[in-house]
């Protein structure tokens, strides 16, 4: 288990990160979500030990990174933004290298690594040198590199950076395969990313926790209403009039014209369970339903909403000026009132 | 730790660099022994090895730290660091694999250039005691370089500045008493007591002319082992400062 508390972070005056408590459990895969600049790279070099913390603790197996730093660092497997590898060595060389490192008995080495490889694809590049080697194979081998002795939490900080899209999904493959038998937290920017992998995520936004949840409740908070979106061909204020007629709808929000008589319709409704009277009702009127999609509210309306405080904030300052201009103008009210009855 | 000794080793040869140092190594030593023999009087045949190391004890300026440069700066350039700041290893263990690769490299240098006494073995007569003196001088000087020479690197993210510091530092250290003999200092006795008693080429000279004392020893390795401590507390600092 992870148990990160109140952890902050400054760099001189600027801070990075502020008072950030989450915890992972056991076998679990938690997103770490956050716009570009969040703070995301720095809580996770706290985790790891490579950046020690302003306050605030991280307590890894019930051991704490400033006081065990070795017991802690011996439980996680990292792979930086950046991997870190060496350009000058060849693949296995570094890999058994970073084994050695990590304290690999010297007779599990050679194993650890030829699983590691063969997990991540590279064992076909083993002899060849690092730097000659593409960005999404340096990836891999960094990747490979953090599996070493075998440790029980993964810290992978954005791990599809760079990749085509085929390695983005063989990577996202192999973080499932991983989550059997470790604890994996991973940072990223990318939503379907998070929604593809994870099942717990925590939201970050200029160093500040926005949202610790499960990716349902998360869609749900912030869902409330279902919509449907029909493409159906026929007369459109016919349509509507069928379509608000039948129970459990309670309105249109958007009608377009598409071509040739069809037109798509967002249909606000109380329930998915309209979909089969609608289409009833629809059908018995001669009104062709060429398609019907539910509308979610997804994460990613949850995360612009989280991540954008600004104008939250702007929002509520305006609140304010106004609340303390209409004070003033009150005041200035009362008092002229008073000379008038001078 | 042992790991990451021979990586940083075998990176000393995985790239042309330790051959053309030590080339340029021997280069050096090589021109020196030539100009000894050169300048030998027809009267006496023989010349010293101590000349030839106290020659060299200048040229190491410019090449201790070509093999140190890259050894903390390279890495945080390229943001390797990471990888053993994240590994169960301890930062002093990190600096001590690290020099001790340097100094093996450095060990392997005056192994080639033993070269030189040998050509004059063959020929006359090498007076084995002194030469052997000699080189530990000179090894115990290497190492204090290798370790001014790994601060400087721990210091900045670019391997040419680490060099440049380097031996601005290197050429203060040697220069200590004759800056300690100007008339300024002189004015100051504590002062130039102080000078007087860091200043590496006193401790240098007797070493390559024979002397063998345990005060020499104790001041060069003490020296450098204040400056590799100095190098952890730096790349401790650094870390606590910026990520």
């Amino acid at each position: 288990m992870v148990e990160i508390k109140n952890l902050t972070k400054y760099y001189g005056s600027n801070p990075a990160v502020q008072d950030i408590s989450f915890t992972v459990g056991d076998h679990e895969v938690l997103g770490f979500l956050g716009p570009n600049g969040a703070g995301k790279s720095t809580t996770m070099n706290m985790i790891t030990g490579c950046l020690p913390s302003t306050s605030g603790t991280v307590l890894v197996d019930g051991y704490d990174i400033a006081k065990d730093p070795l017991e802690v660092k011996r439980r996680i497997g990292y792979l930086p933004e950046l991997p870190p590898v060496y350009t000058d060595m060849r693949v296995r060389d570094y890999l058994m290298f970073a084994a050695g490192l990590k304290g690999v008995p010297r007779d599990k080495r050679e194993k650890q690594v030829k699983d590691a490889m063969e997990r991540l694809h590279i064992t076909d590049v083993q002899k060849r040198i690092i730097g000659n080697l593409s960005k999404g194979y340096r990836q891999r081998v960094g990747f490979a590199q953090a599996l070493l002795g075998s440790p029980k939490f993964l810290i992978l900080d954005e791990p599809t950076v760079g990749l085509d899209p085929k390695q983005v999904m063989e990577v996202r493959r192999l973080i499932k395969e991983l989550a059997k038998d470790h604890t994996i937290i991973f940072s990223t920017h990318i939503l379907a990313e998070v929604t593809a992998v994870c099942e717990r995520v925590v939201i970050i936004s200029q160093g500040r926790i926005r949202a610790v949840d499960t990716i349902e409740n998360l869609e749900n908070s912030i869902g409330g209403e279902k919509q449907l979106r029909l493409k159906i061909e026929g007369e459109i204020t016919k349509v509507t009039d069928i379509i608000n007629g039948v129970e459990g709808v309670t309105g249109i929000s958007e009608v377009e014209y598409e071509s040739d008589g069809v037109s798509s319709f967002t249909v606000s409704v109380k329930s998915e369970d309209v979909r089969k009277p609608m289409m009833a009702a629809l059908i018995a009127e001669d009104c062709m339903v060429l398609e019907v999609t539910a509308v979610h509210a997804n994460l990613e309306d949850v995360f612009v909403r989280l991540t954008a405080p600004s104008r939250a904030d702007a929002l509520a300052d305006l609140n304010r000026e106004l609340t303390a201009a209409r004070e003033a103008e009150k005041a200035a009210d009362a008092e002229s009132g008073k000379e008038a009855d001078d | 730790m042992f790991s990451l000794y021979k990586k940083e080793l075998q990176s000393y040869f995985y790239s042309p660099f330790a051959y053309i140092i030590s080339a340029l190594f021997l280069l050096v030593f090589s021109m020196s022994f030539i100009q000894g023999i050169s300048n030998m009087d027809s009267s006496i045949f023989k010349f010293s090895f101590s000349n030839i190391f106290y020659n060299n004890f200048f040229y190491f300026i410019f090449m201790i730290p070509l093999l140190t440069m890259r050894t903390f700066a390279e890495e945080r350039k390229s943001h390797t660091e990471t990888l053993w700041l994240s590994a169960p290893i301890t930062i002093p263990q990190v600096v001590f694999a690290k020099f001790l690769a340097v100094a093996t490299v450095f060990l392997l240098m005056m192994v080639l250039s033993l070269f030189f006494p040998l050509i004059a073995a063959v020929k006359g007569h090498v007076i084995v005691s002194s030469m052997i003196c000699g080189y530990l001088g000179f090894f115990l000087w290497g190492l204090v370089c290798i370790a001014v020479g790994m601060m400087m690197s721990a210091l900045t993210d670019n391997p040419i500045i680490a060099a440049v510091f380097g031996e601005t530092a290197m050429i203060f250290l040697i220069f200590l008493d004759n800056f300690a003999s100007t008339d300024l200092v002189a004015s100051l006795p504590f002062l130039q007591k102080l000078l007087n008693w860091f200043s590496t080429e006193v401790h240098f000279s007797a070493f390559s002319q024979g002397l063998f004392s345990l005060s020499d020893l104790v001041f060069f390795i003490s020296i450098t082992l204040v400056v590799l401590v100095w190098t952890i507390i730096i790349i401790e600092k650094r870390r606590w400062s910026r990520g």
